[in-house]
């Protein structure tokens, strides 16, 4: 070949060569963009973060970071679950699918056969004598756990394609599925006496009544040459003759001049002043001698020495740095987090809102606390981000959503809670741990790179909770619940006066309700081929109402489970969703059964702020640093876009799509 | 109507039994045995057919989820 022709081809093929090399880092950038096992993910789970809020504190400048990526990337509403619940929300998060495919249909279900109610996405089984769990041998007295949620978790399915991950406190994941990478449970995650949190609160004042507080229990103690002795409360011996609850006993002594006191429980002594938080304190319950024990940990808050003695002891937590019962895959990842970030909440809902709600704690002791969970939080967030280098990073915040069911009353001078001197004392709570989730994402963004796609999400938004529907008042005063002829009005317990012969409807849980239908229900009457024309007859009813106090309509849509569901558990949840309008929630007592005497009342309590209600009018949010292709991206979108990531194809069931991807659906 | 029944256990189980009955403040072997049947008739049996409602103890652990009173 001439030199000048050769010279020719090297040329003609060094430009194949280069045009080769183009193309093929184009397809790789492609292959990264619409998923590659090279890609990295990062998602926060924020829960209960309100576009609403959201927007209000980013045009007031204090979520900079937030209006970066709002305005570098994409910013969406996100279309959150039927009902708007956490449970179900997260679990539609989780799988792909909505209830009818996962099985959680609100925080309460029900068994058919009993009217029993249970907390939706595990059962805690009532002490045995001893079981396994897995490779784990719980000694006697202890519980078992069962996690209820149906389907892949999108994990697991990260797990099979070997894609490392790490998921962080996610809801409604207790006890955790069988994983590969690290898990930790979050929310339904129970504390060692087996309930979602009961604190303690002993006292020498006679004039706080025993046991007349809900989510907690009030001693009443001696205080005696200036020395208590009490008791700390475990969980219950089922050995012990009438399973009493375990007990350790500790002693307080008070300074009889400074309002101070050591504390001896166990062998540990510390010392506390008054308005005082003392460390996690771990704390060994022996249920019978020689057989086992069980660890727990709890904080001590020093309330008042004098003139009353009033000392606060938390809900007893499972010790994550030897765990009683299953909280993280691996199992030795939750001490693991222990060394390297300290102590920690482990109950699933770890801010004591209902010793605020029994005004046990004030507003600024209950805020002591709920800023110690997110400081935990933040402090595990930052061991364990800076490790993440491939696959998934999934971590999960609580306190938005918490506090913004507390403090909603102190931001908004038209709640029925609002007071004009907490509100200057406390009104920008909510506000500031805004402001501290900015500061999470500023810690995330500087870390992005071209390979690595972000989600910033929330599982609903939220809302104003002045008033309450009391929807079984509502159903007996409208003839769907008949009582019995004898029924004792001044009984209240749950469902106790109900005439099962003649009552056709029911509510149960927060936004469900029920037909008593034959066959499924233990005294069902109402044929299921006249459930369908009864449920209308209902929905058409309930959409009607008027709050009389403002002519607002009390509920504003109410989704039938055939309507609302696909998949095999469709009709094993409520056969209707009750969607509250903005404002109005199921109120306290109808959850479980209960019939107040108004069908509507103001909501007073300090849980003030709520998201229980028609799902359209509480979306949460989603934001990204890439383009959301979507208008209208929904939470079941979110497992089939961390699949499409990662060059993974949706499984059977899931109903979504990558919400990056303009397909349809 | 309130018969009585007479179960035989023997060997290893009852030497655990008569650990259990003592550790735990029983009086006798039988007095555990009678406690730990009762608790299991209870889980199995509807109230209605003399099983022991759980309810109170429901809405107890319940309570600490905030959205109930």
């Amino acid at each position: 070949m001439p030199k000048k022709t050769r010279s020719k081809a090297l040329l003609i093929c060094g430009l194949f060569l280069l045009a080769a090399v183009a193309l093929l880092t184009l397809s790789c950038n492609r292959a990264r963009a619409a998923g590659g096992n090279d890609a990295r993910m990062i998602v926060l789970g924020i829960d209960g973060m309100d576009p609403q809020l959201l927007d209000q504190f980013m045009q007031q400048g204090k979520m900079p970071n937030f209006a970066r990526l709002a305005a570098e990337g994409s910013y969406r509403k996100l279309t959150t679950s039927i009902p708007p619940q956490s449970p179900v929300a997260w679990s539609n998060l989780i799988t792909g699918m909505n209830a009818g495919g996962h099985g959680i249909f609100d925080f309460i279900h029900r068994d058919p056969k009993t009217l029993e109610p249970y907390f939706s996405t595990s059962r805690v089984e009532g002490p045995k004598h001893s079981f396994d769990v897995g490779s784990w041998v719980i000694p006697l007295g202890g519980s078992s756990a069962e996690q209820l949620r149906k389907g892949d978790a999108f994990w697991q399915i990260l797990d099979r394609h070997g894609i490392p991950n790490t998921i962080f406190r996610i809801p409604a994941n207790f006890p955790p599925v069988a994983a590969k990478g690290e898990t930790l449970s979050g929310m339904g995650t129970p504390d060692l006496r087996g309930t979602y949190g009961t604190f303690s609160f002993y006292t020498d004042d006679p004039s706080a009544s025993a046991e007349a507080v809900e989510g907690g229990q009030i001693l009443p103690v001696e205080v005696q040459n200036g020395r208590v002795t009490a008791n700390l409360i475990g969980p219950d011996n089922s050995f012990r003759k009438g399973s009493p609850p375990s007990r350790e006993p500790f002693t307080v002594d008070i300074d009889p001049l400074e309002p101070v006191a050591k504390i001896s429980v166990e062998g540990q002594e510390f010392i506390l002043r008054e308005g005082e938080w003392s460390k996690w304190i771990p704390v060994e319950f022996q249920l019978i001698p020689f057989f086992g024990n069980v660890k727990g940990m709890c904080r001590f808050y020093f309330k008042e020495a004098h003139p009353r003695f009033q000392l606060y002891v938390s809900p007893m937590n499972i010790d994550p740095s030897d765990p009683a019962l299953p909280i993280s895959t691996p199992s030795s990842y939750s001490r693991l987090l222990t060394d390297e970030a300290g102590e920690f909440h482990t109950q699933g809902i770890a801010e004591d809102t209902k010793a605020l709600s029994d005004g046990v704690l004030d507003d600024k002791e209950y805020l002591e606390q709920a800023r110690t969970v997110l400081a935990e939080h933040r402090r595990i967030f930052d061991a364990e981000f800076p490790k993440f280098k491939e696959g998934l990073f999934f971590f999960y915040f609580s306190s938005l959503d918490l506090n913004s069911h507390m403090f909603w009353r102190l931001m908004d001078p038209k709640h029925p809670g609002y007071d004009a001197t907490l509100a200057a004392a406390n009104g920008d709570a909510i506000e500031s741990f805004y402001e501290q989730i900015d500061q999470v994402l500023g810690e995330v963004l500087p870390k992005l790179d071209s390979r690595t796609t972000l989600l910033v999400l929330s599982d609903h938004g939220f809302a104003p909770y002045y008033r309450s529907f009391n929807l079984n008042t509502w159903l007996l005063n409208n003839g769907y619940i008949k009582f019995k002829a004898d029924a004792d009005l001044t009984n209240q317990a749950p469902f106790v006066n109900v005439d099962w012969n003649q009552t056709r409807a029911y509510g149960m849980g927060l936004n469900g309700l029920y037909i008593n239908m034959r066959g499924r229900e233990k005294s069902g009457i109402v044929d299921p081929g006249a459930a369908d024309a009864l449920l209308h007859e209902i929905r058409t009813k309930l959409l009607a109402i008027r709050d009389p106090k403002n002519q607002l309509p009390v509920i504003t849509r109410a989704d039938l489970a055939s309507e609302a569901y696909q998949g095999p558990y469709s009709r094993s949840g409520p056969d209707m969703l009750v969607g509250y309008n903005r404002g109005y929630r199921a109120g306290w007592k109808t959850i479980l059964g209960g019939f107040p005497q108004d069908e509507l009342e103001d909501n007073t309590n300090a849980w003030s702020g709520d998201h229980c209600m028609d799902y359209t009018l509480v979306p949460g949010v989603l934001l990204s640093n890439r383009k959301i292709a979507s208008d209208a991206p929904a939470l079941t979108d979110i497992a089939p876009t961390i699949l499409a990531e990662f060059g993974i194809s949706k499984t059977k069931g899931m109903i979504g799509t990558s919400v990056f991807s303009s397909g349809e659906r | 109507m309130f018969g009585s029944h007479k179960v035989k256990i023997e060997g290893d189980l009852l030497d655990k039994a008569k650990k259990c009955a003592e550790a735990g403040g029983y009086e006798s072997v039988d007095e555990f045995i009678t406690h730990v049947v009762e608790k299991e008739v209870s889980k199995v049996l509807l109230p209605s057919e003399g099983g022991t409602t759980s309810k109170e103890l429901i809405k107890k652990r319940l309570q600490g989820l905030g959205y109930i009173e």
